[in-house]
Formats: structure tokens, C-alpha cells, sequence
């Protein structure tokens, strides 16, 4: 049994005078311990799905199972411990007015786990951060670091899900690859099962098993890792997007 | 003769965190030809194409040895004089089309105004050259686009109506600064096209700027690498591969390829000499 | 002081006072470049020390009258301002006034912008119907000229000095509200604020410990700024008899006594009066220094 099971998934926004269908009938499934990816141009509705898993965005239709429960809403502590998200701008997902300490001891204190002070620092040595960079402010980090001290927030609570909305397209090429090592060398420390959104197909190509691709809301198609490498893909949007890939420029010019 | 030398730049910035050199020695030329500037954030590319038009706020400072474009030095010149060249003579593309457009104006008003404040041209005539403008950088229904507010346009549609606006006055020197940064990789491909274009056909000077190594020597003749505020090596675009410096090499060997290995990605080694001076 | 200096400018701060502290610092680091906020903050000063040192700076007993003596001109007999139509002491009166303006000063602000910050948050943060009536409620508060509202409070009330401060809280608080949800309407949809709902936090921790701490810079600020209209509502109720009552020194009340003899004797109402416009000054530059310093948005990089 497929550890997310996501069937015809719409998700539909209220835009005042009209609707605006961000996702339709998007079905797919993710066993556990694997790494599955979302890619897609803007508006492809990529995101939206993530934030539609964390109740961040409504569900019209369709439904979400996690390890073969129905989503309750409002999601509840229980999900927070199972389902984590690493959001895709470092610069605004972390509180601009909390130190590192306050952000990381912050689900600690919501879900009652005591011994704040050594999670804390083991959540720090985890994600490679000095110990000292505790007491800092967002502000005083560089990009990678606050993508660094995310990813260590969303692990505090020790999920088996981590949801990743574009987690390093805001990031330096060096940064990009060091935070790319550190995810990959996370999940297989902790068994943990990624969903991962990205735009850059090289990306998610390194990082999953299996692609989805989408445009305008819909899924257009599901790819293997080898079929992806291999370039057999069946529909000519995914084949646009192949071509388009920023690291063909080099080979195709 | 050379359309730009710089020679010794260097823009500071004095803070109460102290003194902060976003820009220490870099100096080039550059003829009519496309010249790319790549580098991490905080590598100083941004400020060096900014120095080019001395769009640098206070408390930054620009000092070089020398700064010329056309015969003309720009260190020395009048504020009044920059405002002649910028636009006219030296045009800037920024990275995103949503902040560079007035929102609240129409596009059509938006491309006209200059023809008709700078050049003096009457609204019919503002109207065919801007509808010309946008055009060449092939949107198929200009007369649309004229009567659009900004942001019922998309992302790669205002980046376009950006570089029509900073081509009408027929500039001399174009400083891209991540113009497609911030567009699917789809459009991406279709608006370097068209820059691509028009920088050969009309002849003009093209500074680069991007973090995207492999964009910037597709597109390019000449590379300069930049880090923290140095240029660490210039490349011929073609002959990028073969670049020697540990910098260069290793920001092309972090980028994960499809179908590449599973392995851990090279990271930068920041260790050597090079990273210190 | 250099070892004072080095602790607070550590990148590395080892505990969550350092890190504050630093950043305080830094704060006034910042502040100390602008030459006017300075002049605020010291204005401000000095009327916090002429209030706490009131019964050594004063010359003479402030009520105490001395009819041989009234009306004298500024600089006569020992009395730096002169003296009023009971003979007292101007210059002492208004040092005395610095301790009721003071008085009312913090007692307004420590309730009117509590209360304000409190619904603005927790209208902003939860929407819908909550959003609605609280804003309603608000907007019939904000219908009515401030000080027309006071006095009609007052006059309920009964005058005196508590009465004034409750009236002024509860028609200065409608602008904290306002300013409190604009900023929770930004604030709400970001993605820090979505980071912490998806760590199972309820509406009060996100309110309290999330939502608060960015829409305070703003709110103080604007308290700075307010404080200059607060002495002048808190005088124009003293003006009209509504707030302190004689023979305490307010110079609100002190002005009013002064206007009889405006024409001959102009000091007795330009003494408060300077002192008013001086401390509503103050406030203003300091306001306009804390926004440099406070503002979220200048503070981002």
C-alpha cells in the first residue's frame, strides 16, 4: 500500500468573480521511502498540490489518504508529526524576529517535547550548522543557511513525509548542489518519503524516483528515472520541457 | 576603440557594520560584442553593471581609475549628462518585469512617454514606433498589449515589453541584469532568442549578467567569473569546459544533469588561496 | 566598555539576552545617525528627569499663593518664568505639570495601543464574521471626533485626572486597531506563518507569539507619534475644566487660567503652552526615529 495516495484531486479558489481551478483530477501515488517529483512551469498547479496535502489550500475534490487514513480537517497535531514542508523562499519561511532557537524549539513546545536544549543542538549538527549559529537571526544567515535551519525545523517533530515546495530554486548553484546532498543524505539516514516540487527537471531528475509532469492544473505525464534520462517521453509538452532543461543548453549549442 | 573600459573598479559601502566592498578591482572592456558577468550572490555582478550607469545609492560608493564609455567618463561626468546617457546611449533590463513596469500605466503609455518627452514625437507617431518596438521582440498582438495594464501580462510578455522599452531609444550599450531569471525555462528560451537578435542586428554592446553559468556561455562571447566582488577568470564562452580556475569548475560540476549519477554532487571547494584575496 | 561593546557585536551570540541585546545595539547604533531622533529622545529625557526630579529642580512650592507677588514678569524676584494670578511659581508648575503630563502619557499608553494591538491581531488573523464585528465596533468609535467623544465620556464620568486618562484610552485605541490587522492581513498568508500552522500551533500561539511581535514596531511607532496628540487631548480637557482639577499644575489647565490675561500678561499662558509644544515635538522625532530603527521592512537585509 502506497504510503500517499492522492485520487482525482482538484483544488479550485474562489477569485471573487470567477474559479479558479489551480488543480484538476491529479491522481498519484508515493510508496514509502521513495522520492517523488512534481514538475512544472508556473501555474502548472505543482505547488498548489503540496498545499493542499497540509490543508494550506482547500480540497474540492477528490481525495488524500496518508498511509491509508483520510486527511481530517483541520489536520491536527498527529498529521504535523507525520507530514512536514520545507517551503521554497528561505528568506520568508523563517520568522524575521526569532532566533534559530526560537524557530527550532518552537514544535517542541507546541507538540510538549521536553529536552529543548540538546534537540535543539542535535537538530543544528544534523543539518550541518555550527551550534553557534543558535542564537542568530534570520537576518544574520545566508540563503542556504535559512534553507539549512528550515529543513532542521521540519524535521524537529521526526516526520516520515517531508513535503519540498522548490527547496533550493532560490539558492546559488554551490548552495543548491551542498543542500541537494544534505536532503538525499537525510532520507536515506531516516527512511524518510519525499514529495518534491520543482521546476528545473536536471533537479528533481537527481533527487526522484519517479516525475509527474503537469501544466496548466493537470498531470500530463508520469515518468520513470530511466525513461526521463532516456528521453521516452510520450506527450511533446514533456518533451518541450526536456528540450528546455537548462543543462541541455550546453550539449544542444 | 572600445565602446566601455573600466579599469580598477570598486564600489564600498559604509555601514554601521562596518565598511563592506561589494566590488574590489574588477576591470574589462568590452566592444560590440556580448560580454556575460556570472557569479554567485554577493559576487558583486549586479553592483558592477549598476556602476556602469552610477545607479548606486548612498552610502555605496564607486571609485575606478578609470570608467569611460564612448569617449565619455563616466566617473567624471555631471549628473545631468548621466541622465542623457541612461536610456539613450546606456539601457538597463532588470530581473523582474513586475517591479520594473508602473503599475498603475498603461503599457502603451508607458512606451510612449519618453518618445514623446525626449524625442518630441506626436502621439500617432510615438504609437507606430513603440507598436514597432513591440514587434520586434515578437508580440503577435501589439495593438492589445498598447491598451494592457502590467500585470494582466505574463511574466515572459513583460519582460519582453521591457526590453522593447529600453531598445526604442536604439542604445548603444545594454546591461541585461537576470532578465530571465525569473521566467519558465520555456519562455526563457524564446526571450534570450529575441535579445539574442536584436543585440546582433543592431550592433550593440551586451553586458550579461546571471548566476546561470551554461546560459551565460551559450549566449555569450566572453565570460567574465566574478566572486566576492573579483573577477577570478575570463573565459572565451566556447571555450568553457576548458576553464582552468577551481571557481569556474566547480559551479559547472555542482549542477545536477538528467541522467547523471546518483552520487553526491561536487560541492565547492572554497578552501584555496583564491577564495581569501 | 570595549569588552561591553565586543559582547554585544558578536555574530554568535551564546544566549537568547545576547541576541536581544545585540540587536538593541544595533537599533541604536542606527537611531544615533539621525541627528532630530536624537533630539527627540533627548527632549524625552528631560522630561522624564524634571518629572522624577520635580521637587529639587522646582524654585518654589508649585500651589503654594502668594497674592503680593502675582503677576510677575519672567526673570523677577527668583522666578525664572514669572508668576501667575495667585503669585505662584510658573517655572515650578510647569516642572510639577511634566509629572501629571508623564503620568497620563504612560497610562494611555500602556492601554489604548495593549487593546488596540489585541483586537486589530485577532481580527486580522481570524477573519470572516469575527473580522467583521470587531472592525464595525471600531469603525463607530473612529465615526466621532476624538475629543468630542472624551468629553461626552468625561462628562459621564465626572471629571478628573483618571477619568481623562480612561476617556483618551478609550477613543485612542481604534487607530492600533487599525494598524495591527493591516499588518496581520500581510503578515497572515506568509510562509513562516504557514510553517508553524503546520506544526499543529493553535490560533492563540500564532496570534501571541507569531503575529504580535511584527505588528508592534508599527504600533509603537505610532504610539511615539500619537503621544503628541494624547498631551494635547489630555490639555484641552485640562482647558475646559474636564480633566485635572485646579490647583494641580497641568498645563493644559495652566493655559486656560493664562488666557484672561493673555494681552497683558503673555507669559502666563506661553510658559505651559512652550512646554506643550516642546514635549509634543519630542515625541514626534522620536516617532519618526523609531520608525528608522523598528520597521520590519528596513531591517530585512
Amino acid at each position: 500500500m502506497a504510503l500517499i495516495e492522492i485520487d482525482n484531486l482538484s483544488v479550485h479558489f474562489d477569485a471573487g468573480d470567477r474559479i479558479v481551478k489551480a488543480v484538476q483530477d491529479v491522481s498519484l501515488q508515493v510508496a514509502a521511502r521513495e522520492s517523488y517529483g512534481l514538475v512544472g512551469e508556473s501555474g502548472s498547479g505543482k505547488s498548489t498540490i503540496l498545499r493542499a496535502i497540509c490543508g494550506l489550500a482547500p480540497i474540492s475534490g477528490g481525495t488524500v489518504r496518508i498511509g491509508g487514513e483520510p486527511l481530517k480537517t483541520p489536520r491536527g497535531k498527529g498529521f504535523s508529526a507525520r507530514v512536514q514542508m520545507v517551503f521554497q523562499d528561505p528568506y520568508s519561511s523563517l520568522h524575521p524576529r526569532h532566533t534559530i532557537d526560537r524557530t527550532l524549539s518552537e514544535p517542541l513546545a507546541i507538540h510538549g517535547v521536553g529536552n529543548t536544549d540538546a534537540r535543539v543542538v542535535q537538530a543544528l549538527r544534523d543539518v550541518a550548522l555550527d551550534p553557534t549559529f543558535r542564537f542568530r537571526f534570520p537576518h544574520q544567515l545566508s540563503g542556504g543557511q535559512r534553507q539549512r535551519v528550515a529543513i532542521a525545523r521540519a524535521l524537529m517533530l521526526q516526520p516520515e513525509i517531508l513535503l519540498l515546495d522548490e527547496p533550493t530554486s532560490a539558492l546559488d548553484a554551490s548552495v543548491q548542489a551542498e543542500t541537494l546532498n544534505l536532503l538525499n543524505r537525510l532520507r536515506a539516514e531516516r527512511g524518510l518519503t519525499f514529495l518534491m516540487v520543482s521546476h528545473d527537471l536536471a533537479v528533481i531528475d537527481h533527487m526522484c524516483d519517479r516525475v509527474l509532469v503537469m501544466q496548466h492544473g493537470r498531470a500530463v505525464e508520469e515518468l520513470a528515472r530511466d525513461d526521463l534520462a532516456a528521453a521516452r517521453m510520450t506527450t511533446s509538452y514533456a518533451r518541450t520541457l526536456f528540450d528546455a532543461s537548462a543543462d541541455r543548453m550546453l550539449d544542444g549549442a | 576603440m572600445s565602446l566601455l573600459s573600466v579599469k580598477n573598479l570598486r564600489v564600498t559601502f559604509d555601514t554601521e557594520a562596518g565598511r563592506v566592498e561589494a566590488v574590489r578591482g574588477v576591470s574589462f572592456t568590452l566592444g560590440r560584442e556580448r560580454l556575460g558577468i556570472v557569479g554567485e550572490s554577493g559576487s558583486g555582478k549586479t553592483m558592477t553593471g549598476r556602476s556602469m550607469l552610477r545607479l548606486i545609492r548612498p552610502p555605496g560608493r564607486i571609485e575606478a581609475d578609470e570608467m569611460r564609455f564612448d569617449g565619455i567618463d563616466l566617473l567624471r561626468a555631471s549628473e545631468r549628462e548621466m541622465r542623457a546617457l541612461r536610456g539613450p546611449r546606456m539601457a538597463m533590463v532588470m530581473q523582474d518585469p513586475k517591479y520594473s513596469l508602473n503599475p498603475v500605466m498603461k503599457v502603451g503609455r508607458q512606451l510612449t512617454e519618453g518618445l514623446r518627452l525626449r524625442d518630441r514625437l506626436g502621439a500617432g507617431d510615438a504609437r507606430k514606433k513603440a507598436i514597432e518596438a513591440l514587434q520586434a521582440v515578437q508580440i503577435r498582438d501589439p495593438e492589445r498589449v498598447m491598451e494592457a495594464w502590467p500585470h494582466e501580462l505574463s511574466g515572459g510578455m513583460g519582460q519582453r515589453v521591457m526590453i522593447a522599452m529600453m531598445l526604442i531609444p536604439n542604445p548603444d550599450l545594454l546591461i541585461a541584469d537576470e532578465p530571465t531569471s525569473a521566467l519558465d525555462v520555456t519562455v526563457q528560451a524564446e526571450v534570450l532568442k529575441i535579445l539574442d537578435d536584436l543585440v546582433k542586428t543592431r550592433g550593440m554592446g551586451l553586458i550579461f549578467i546571471s548566476h546561470d553559468l551554461r546560459l551565460v556561455a551559450r549566449f555569450c562571447d566572453r565570460v567574465l567569473v566574478m566572486y566576492k566582488g573579483r573577477v577570478v577568470e575570463e573565459v572565451q564562452a566556447g571555450n568553457l569546459m576548458a576553464a582552468r580556475h577551481p571557481y569556474t569548475r566547480g559551479l559547472l560540476n555542482c549542477l545536477p544533469r538528467i541522467g547523471g549519477p546518483r552520487e553526491p554532487l561536487p560541492s565547492l571547494d572554497r578552501s584555496g588561496t583564491w577564495a581569501e584575496a | 566598555m570595549t569588552t561591553l561593546t565586543t559582547w554585544l557585536r558578536d555574530h554568535s551570540p551564546s544566549s537568547r539576552l545576547q541576541a536581544r541585546a545585540g540587536q538593541a545595539w544595533l537599533g541604536w547604533l542606527r537611531m544615533r545617525r539621525n541627528p532630530l531622533a536624537m533630539v527627540g529622545l533627548t527632549i524625552v529625557a528631560v522630561l522624564l528627569l524634571m518629572a522624577a526630579f520635580a521637587p529639587w529642580i522646582a524654585t518654589h512650592d508649585p500651589i503654594a499663593q502668594d497674592l503680593s507677588q502675582r503677576l510677575l514678569r519672567p526673570m523677577t524676584n527668583g522666578h525664572l518664568m514669572g508668576t501667575d494670578e495667585f503669585g505662584r511659581d510658573i517655572f515650578s508648575r510647569v516642572v510639577y505639570g511634566a509629572r501629571v503630563t508623564l503620568y497620563i502619557v504612560t497610562l494611555v499608553a500602556v492601554t489604548a495601543p495593549v487593546f488596540g494591538l489585541l483586537v486589530g491581531t485577532v481580527s486580522g488573523y481570524a477573519g470572516g464574521w469575527v473580522d467583521q464585528v470587531l472592525m464595525r465596533i471600531t469603525d463607530i468609535f473612529l465615526a466621532f471626533p476624538k475629543l468630542i467623544l472624551a468629553l461626552a465620556l468625561v462628562a459621564v464620568l465626572g471629571p478628573g485626572i483618571e477619568n481623562a486618562v480612561l476617556a483618551i484610552a478609550l477613543t485612542s485605541w481604534p487607530p492600533y486597531a487599525r494598524v495591527a490587522r493591516a499588518e496581520t492581513l500581510t503578515v497572515r498568508n506568509s510562509d513562516y506563518i504557514a510553517a508553524v500552522r503546520l506544526q499543529g500551533a493553535g490560533p492563540s500561539r500564532i496570534v501571541w507569539g507569531h503575529i504580535m511581535p511584527m505588528c508592534l514596531p508599527s504600533v509603537i511607532i505610532r504610539v511615539t507619534l500619537d503621544m503628541a496628540g494624547v498631551i494635547l487631548t489630555a490639555a484641552g480637557l485640562g482647558f475646559l475644566g474636564l480633566g485635572v482639577q485646579p490647583p494641580m499644575p497641568e498645563w493644559g489647565l495652566m493655559i486656560s487660567s493664562g488666557r484672561k490675561f493673555l494681552f497683558e500678561q503673555w507669559w502666563v499662558a506661553t510658559m505651559p503652552g512652550l512646554a506643550i509644544f516642546v514635549v509634543s515635538l519630542g515625541f514626534n522625532l522620536l516617532g519618526d526615529g523609531l520608525r528608522d530603527v523598528l520597521d520590519p521592512r528596513s531591517t530585512a537585509k
